[in-house]
């Protein structure tokens, strides 16, 4: 609830003003919508990953910025630990699409939509 | 914990016990037995240890039968064994005879089933036997009988040599071990398992000849319908128990009588219910295994087997086992109001519908084994009259001269390659080598027609006589069927006589396999000498040699009728020993000016007879007289009356027929003209009064039906329904499924509408609650 | 020394796993054979000599998860370790018994055999409810995989329905436990999974409890029995099923409901036991008439033998029914003895099929004449199986109708007021149930023998084709085969003769539950009863702290 608060209170940014939590924020949730428009509506595998890859980072953006603002460490520990986390998965997706377009000879996420109900 | 501690604790006691063993159990046993003798007033003595041997030798001899199949041995060894296990038997049960005390005496075996019930009452049933003077006259019959049959089976199952002759002898050493613990059990469930055992034994010798299936049928039905009559004495084992709280015989016979005096003293509606139950249930059971009205049906059907068998297990001994029982347990039928008349109606009928099915056979093994149901019918109507020593001549009696009968129609059978149809046989006794098997069958049949001085006659007397002694509801009317049944008990007994014993030489062999039938199709009028192909071959040794010996001690059986007068015969004082007497008598039924035993009213309807003066008006009359003594006579005419008409209907021309009859040809008699002039009954009594067909129809069937019925009902109701439960998951998946397209963004798309739900029920949440707070 | 039995078999499966498949059969046998001798060493030190100050060698204990009250509790009392031998002696049999059958897949299917042997130790040495629980449902995996796998033409239907339908029970029993549980914590503040404790604090439910309870247990362990009407599984299992997992299943899988029953449902829920036995009886005695009436119109010899389990669990489970002495004893008998026999039945019915490839009554008849050794078997095994007195099935058979016969005391069918007749119990069953159960008898003699005679006697009939091609097995049985059915004959006459040794050793455990199970339900007042079961638990940790020391600590902590 705090939180939310301190979210409610904040002044608009000042021109050059320094920036805010909110900044970082909106910063993050542009990110995220971004990913998560993007992850909707395109078919190429890599590109969905890409996506999948800035949401991650919007919600770490978010992390590192509470982390910031509450001057508490846990929030920036857990990013390094998704990152690291994202790195590993990124290699392992990587691989798997590749794999999957040797199958299909495509990226479209369509063609492997085999199970229909 | 407490259950688990103190089980554990006391178990680690008691299974202390249990491991003390045998020692312990049989110091167990003797405590018992002492028990007995010292609480109750009929003094039970520890028996000998040597009686332990009658069980156990017959035992002795399945395992070492056994062993020679295992071995490989094709001889006669087992039939060696056999004779060698059964004639020690013999010999201890005749020590046991000479031995027998007044009183009854317990030999302590091991223990079987023993546990407590509780409510302080333990439910002990263990290896023991009972020795009194009853046990000893059927175990003389059973172990002397089955000596004898043993050695005459050595020679007649010679042809099953490589196959067969140790597993036949392998049951026949069972059935006498299962007939000794029938005969011997000192308790009711031990005396099942005898009664079982027997039950067992019987199928499995009748289905001997696996192959045949109307063997393999019988042999079923055999044991089918045994088991319908052991649910019955299961019950009624069960009731005693729970009545008495004990199921061993010399606890139980002093318990059944204060009722018995009730019954004396006029009191008999006294009388629980349930106690008077007891008997009726026992009863069940004794018409199954001797197979009388409405359970007889299995006894000519398990002529299947071989004739040894036949005559050992279903004339002489096993189907006898239901006289025992009533004898045995008889202060319990004395007790009840109903079921002694039954047992007289049920035997009466019995006797009178099997006598009629007899006359129209034509096969003499089976004409045999009616005329066995329709004995057996006169020995439970015996027991009915009060009369336990007569119906225990007459097992004894029949015994003997049933088993010559049986083995004298299993030597023409054995000789003539299986026939038994008495059209194609003719004149045997006069053929080389047949005299001894026709002497036998002879006095066989005399003694079973009732001829005048024969033992059959005396035995029979015994029981008739009685029908118009004792009071009972219709019992004079009984005994006239049961007079009118004795004619025809001679008349079909010589029939056979006549027809296959003597008259013209002529002889067609049967189907059977076998050695000596080179050509079994071929037949024809010749002499049987100059027949070109079939040989009769006459009876070795062994086979003449037991007849010859039962012949003789058929004959002599007629004397035991004057040993011991006082106690109406030497079966009679047997009887007069044994529980079978000591309920009746100590009630002071015995009418001591007579012989035999007698109530003026069995059915205790408050009679006020004086018993000591039971000459008077209480006792019943035939022709004015005393029924004792006219019916020497009257029994005398049937018997002859039948054997005449048997005479003139089938006998041969000559003295032979008595000069009365005319057959020349073996196929034909006067009994077919007379017969087509009273059809159809001649054809009904052919097909037993069409008993098997009403049971199937009315019984098998339906049930037969009724299974199928519930395999259908468990097939598709309760499976089916079993399924429709399994299948609903299934059908409510299929409703909710098609939302799992298999699109990625499909499923993104929901995780993101999922989302924007959250993130406005929040934001509502937060603007209703007024944010701040 | 229990949970020694249980750890062996599982120290073989990983040998089978490792070695070369062409072993597995022989290490098999040396696993299963080694829990046999463990199981014979059991049974040795339970009814060796010692006081009451003797600590149980066999059972063992240790925390597990403390803070749910859950222990590796392991004991036995009579019953469970005669359960336990039964089925560590079927083991090696039927691993004997499968030796040429199963060809494929060995090393999965001797591992799982091994591992089942070790889940169903597990099951009747538990004294935690944790530990039996987990035990009882992992019993479905290894029996699964034996039908689904190695069964025939329909194996994958029977394995599933098997399981499914086995499993959703033992779910419902599941919950009812989970009452009982939640419902000791409640009322004695601790969590304990103990099988005695909560028994004894069951007894404290309220009737209405005690019903819900009961009916909810009964939904596992009737299914397992398998009990008129829940049996549909039974047929199709043991039809599709291996010869080895037919003998496991009928032998010790089955008696997991009945053993179930005694164990719980008993002791956990006397007052509504009571209250519904006759109805439980009178569902006992429809299974045994009409499962006994379908086995007559088979065809098949192994749905025969399988519908005639049904037939006879009907008698288990009635004379569990009976609560009073000979009933339970019987009822106990009777689980090992139908065990042995049908265990037989399976066995021999297995080796036919080995030889012919066909089950069907219709192809086959009159083997005696090629199988004469086989016949006699055959002959004697079903003997046992109709109840012949001598053999053991009799002993038993007795036992539970005798006790059902005498038990209807007060407000039974006797009508007494009291106990004037000596043979009358307490209980709510009488004559007439015994009666009707009776009739089951003479079905069985019909039955039975029909099948001997069709298959066994008469013309030889065998399949068309057959003697062209002979397989690599005599037209008789092998000494190997003869050598797997001799001790379960030995065993049959042995225990038909001279049941006493394991009567003695049956008396006191169900002379406890008897009288448990007879003072909660013979009407005492509910807060009477309420009372002393309290002070009854008191005493009872105080007892089982003496004599097992082990568990002393940990009682403590848990309350």
């Amino acid at each position: 609830m705090d939180m939310l608060t301190t979210l409610a209170q904040a002044d608009l940014p000042a021109a050059m003003a320094p920036a805010t939590l909110a900044h970082y924020l909106f910063l993050s949730a542009a990110m995220f919508a971004i990913g998560l428009i993007g992850f909707l509506t395109r078919r190429n595998l890599i590109v969905m990953f890409l996506c999948t890859e800035l949401m991650f980072q919007a919600a770490g953006i978010a992390l590192i910025a509470f982390s910031r603002f509450h001057m508490e460490q846990t929030g920036q520990t857990f990013v390094i630990f998704v990152l690291t986390v994202a790195a590993a998965e990124a290699a392992l997706a990587l691989a798997l699409v590749v794999l999957l377009f040797r199958r299909r000879d495509s990226l479209d996420a369509e063609q492997w939509s085999e199970m229909k109900g | 914990m407490l259950n688990l501690a103190e089980s554990i604790t006391s178990l680690l006691t008691t299974a202390t016990d249990a491991a003390g063993g045998l020692q312990q159990a049989a110091g167990h046993g003797a405590a018992e037995a002492a028990a007995h003798g010292a609480t109750h007033a009929t003094d039970v003595v520890m028996g000998p240890w040597y009686v332990l041997l009658i069980p156990l030798l017959p035992m002795l001899g399945v395992v070492l039968v056994t062993l020679t199949a295992l071995l490989g041995i094709r001889t006669k060894l087992p039939a060696w064994l056999t004779v060698a296990c059964l004639g020690g038997a013999f010999a201890t049960t005749v020590v046991m005879y000479w031995n027998v005390s007044a009183g009854p005496a317990v030999t302590y075996g091991f223990r079987w089933i023993d546990l407590a019930t509780g409510n302080g009452h333990r439910f002990t049933a263990d290896f023991g036997l009972y020795v009194d003077s009853l046990t000893c006259l059927w175990m003389l019959f059973v172990t002397g009988l089955g000596t004898l049959i043993a050695l005459y089976a050595s020679e007649y199952m010679a042809d099953d040599l490589k196959a067969g002759y140790a597993r036949f002898f392998m049951a026949f050493n069972l059935f006498v071990f299962s007939m000794a613990c029938l005969v011997m059990a000192d308790n009711l469930v031990l005396m099942f398992l005898g009664w079982e055992g027997v039950g067992l034994c019987s199928y499995l010798l009748i289905g001997y000849y696996f192959k045949k299936p109307s063997a393999v049928a019988a042999s079923k039905k055999a044991f089918v319908v045994n088991r319908i009559g052991d649910l019955g004495l299961l019950m009624g084992i069960f009731l005693t128990y729970v009545e008495f709280g004990t199921v061993q015989y010399a606890e139980l016979f002093p318990m059944v009588e204060p009722y018995v005096e009730l019954v004396k003293s006029g009191m008999a509606w006294d009388v629980p219910m349930r106690v008077g139950l007891i008997p009726v249930l026992f009863m069940v059971g004794a018409f199954g295994k001797s197979a009388q009205l409405p359970l007889f049906v299995w006894l000519p059907d398990a002529m299947e087997g071989p004739t040894p068998v036949s005559a050992l297990i279903h004339a002489a001994t096993m189907v006898t086992a239901g006289v025992y029982l009533i004898a045995r347990t008889y202060a319990f039928f004395v007790v009840s109001p109903i079921a002694l008349p039954i047992v007289a109606w049920v035997g009466a009928a019995t006797a009178l519908v099997s006598a009629t099915i007899g006359m129209a056979q034509f096969d003499i093994k089976r004409i045999m084994a009616y005329s066995t149901v329709s004995q057996l019918g006169y020995m439970f109507c015996g027991l009915a009259f009060l009369s336990t020593a007569g119906a225990a001549f007459h097992v004894l009696t029949h015994a003997f001269f049933k088993a010559m009968l049986f083995l004298a129609c299993g030597a023409v059978m054995h000789g003539f390659a299986g026939q038994l149809d008495l059209r194609k046989l003719s004149g045997v006794a006069f053929m080389k080598g047949w005299g001894i098997v026709g002497i036998a069958m002879f006095v066989g049949c005399l003694n079973l027609a009732g001829f005048p001085f024969t033992a059959g006659y005396f035995s029979k007397d015994m029981i008739l006589a009685e029908a118009f002694v004792t009071q009972g509801p219709g019992y004079s009317v009984l005994g006239w069927v049961l007079l009118v049944t004795a004619g025809l008990t001679a008349y079909y007994t010589f029939r056979v006589f006549f027809r296959v014993f003597v008259g013209p030489r002529h002889a067609e062999p049967g189907d059977d396999h076998h050695d000596h039938a080179h050509d079994a199709g071929e037949h024809g009028d010749a002499e049987p000498d100059h027949h070109h192909g079939f040989h009769p071959h006459a009876p070795g040794w062994a086979i003449n040699l037991v007849l010859a010996l039962l012949t003789v001690g058929s004959i002599a059986a007629a004397g035991l009728y004057f040993v011991d007068k006082e106690n109406h015969g030497w079966v009679g004082g047997m009887i007069h020993n044994s529980s079978a007497y000591t309920s009746a008598g100590s009630a002071a039924f015995l009418d001591s000016a007579n012989i035999g035993m007698h109530v003026d009213d069995p059915v205790g309807t408050g009679h006020s007879a004086d018993h000591d003066d039971a000459h008077g008006g209480a006792h019943g009359t035939l022709f004015g007289q005393d029924p004792h003594k006219i019916m020497y006579y009257v029994s005398a005419v049937f018997g002859v009356v039948g054997i005449l008409t048997a005479a003139y209907l089938h006998g041969p021309k000559g003295p032979l027929g008595l000069f009365i009859g005319g057959r020349t040809k073996a196929a034909t008699s006067r009994a077919d003209g007379l017969a087509d002039a009273m059809m159809p009954l001649p054809t009904y009594a052919r097909n037993k009064w069409y008993f098997d067909e009403f049971y199937g129809a009315l019984i098998v069937k339906p049930l037969r039906a009724l299974s199928h019925v519930f395999h259908l009902i468990d097939k598709l109701l309760i499976d089916g329904l079993v399924n429709l439960i399994g299948s609903l998951p299934r059908f409510v998946a299929s409703l909710i499924r098609p939302s799992q397209s298999g699109l990625l963004q499909g499923y993104a798309a929901g995780m993101a509408a999922g989302l924007a739900v959250v993130v406005v029920t929040v934001w509502m949440v937060i603007a209703v609650t007024g944010g701040g707070s | 020394m229990l949970l020694a039995m249980m750890i062996a078999p599982l120290v073989f499966v990983l040998i089978v796993a490792s070695r070369p498949a062409e072993h597995a059969r022989g290490i098999a046998l040396l696993g299963s054979g080694v829990s046999l001798l463990l199981g014979l060493i059991s049974w040795r030190m339970f009814i060796r000599p010692g006081g009451p100050d003797a600590i149980d060698p066999l059972a063992f204990s240790m925390d597990w998860l403390p803070s749910m009250g859950i222990r590796l509790d392991l004991g036995v009392d009579s019953v469970s370790l005669l359960m336990i031998l039964l089925s560590c002696l079927l083991a090696p049999l039927c691993v004997l018994g499968s030796w040429t059958a199963i060809v494929k897949d060995q090393r999965t299917f001797y591992g799982w055999l091994l591992g089942l042997q070790a889940a169903i130790v597990g099951v009747f040495a538990a004294r935690d409810l944790m530990v039996f629980y987990i035990c009882f449902e992992f019993t479905l995996v290894p029996m699964y995989i034996l039908i689904s796998r190695f069964g025939s033409t329909n194996r994958r239907a029977a394995g599933t329905k098997f399981f499914l339908y086995t499993f959703t029970g033992s779910l419902i029993a599941l919950a009812g436990l989970v009452y009982v549980v939640w419902f000791t914590a409640q009322h004695h503040g601790g969590w304990t999974l103990n099988i005695d404790r909560l028994a004894e604090s069951a007894r404290m439910m309220s009737a209405t409890e005690q019903a819900w309870v009961m009916a909810a247990m009964l939904a596992g362990f009737a299914v397992k029995v398998p009990l008129f009407p829940f049996h549909t599984w039974l047929p199709l299992a043991h039809t599709e099923a291996p010869t080895a997992g037919s003998v496991i299943l009928a032998g010790v899988l089955l008696k997991l409901g009945t053993y179930g029953i005694y164990r719980f449902v008993l002791p956990f829920t006397p007052v509504a036991v009571a209250e519904y036995a006759p109805l439980i009886a009178t569902l006992s005695i429809i299974g045994i008439v009409y499962a006994g009436l379908i086995c007559w119109v088979q065809t098949d010899v192994k749905k025969l033998v399988a519908y005639s389990s049904v037939s006879h669990l009907g008698f288990c489970v009635l004379g569990l029914m009976s609560l009073n002495h000979a009933g339970l004893q019987g009822s106990i008998l009777y689980m090992i003895n139908h065990g042995l026999s049908t265990g037989a039945l399976f066995l021999l019915v297995g080796f036919m099929y080995e030889r012919y490839h066909t089950r069907s009554m219709n192809e086959l008849g009159g083997l005696a004449a090629k199988m004469p050794v086989w016949t006699c078997f055959m002959v004697f095994f079903v003997m046992a199986s109709v109840g012949l007195p001598g053999l053991n099935g009799f002993v038993s058979e007795f036992l539970c109708m005798l006790g059902t016969f005498q038990a209807g005391g007060e407000g039974g069918q006797w009508g007494l007021t009291g106990y004037e007749l000596p043979g009358v119990t307490w209980g709510v069953l009488g004559p007439w149930y015994a009666l009707f159960a009776g009739t089951g008898v003479i079905i069985a003699a019909i039955y039975l023998l029909f099948l001997v005679g069709k298959i066994c006697f008469g013309p030889l009939v065998e399949p068309v084709g057959h003697n062209d091609h002979p397989g690599p097995l005599p037209a008789d049985l092998t000494g190997r085969e003869i050598f797997t059915l001799m001790p379960l004959a030995v065993l049959c006459l042995v225990l038909g003769l001279y049941p006493s040794p394991v009567m003695d050793l049956l008396e006191p455990s169900v002379a406890k539950t008897v009288a448990v199970v007879q003072s909660a339900a013979a009407g005492e007042s509910r807060n009477d009863a309420h009372i002393g079961a309290h002070s009854g638990l008191d005493a009872g940790a105080v007892i089982v702290s003496e004599v097992l020391p082990t568990v002393d600590s940990q009682t403590g902590g848990v309350r």
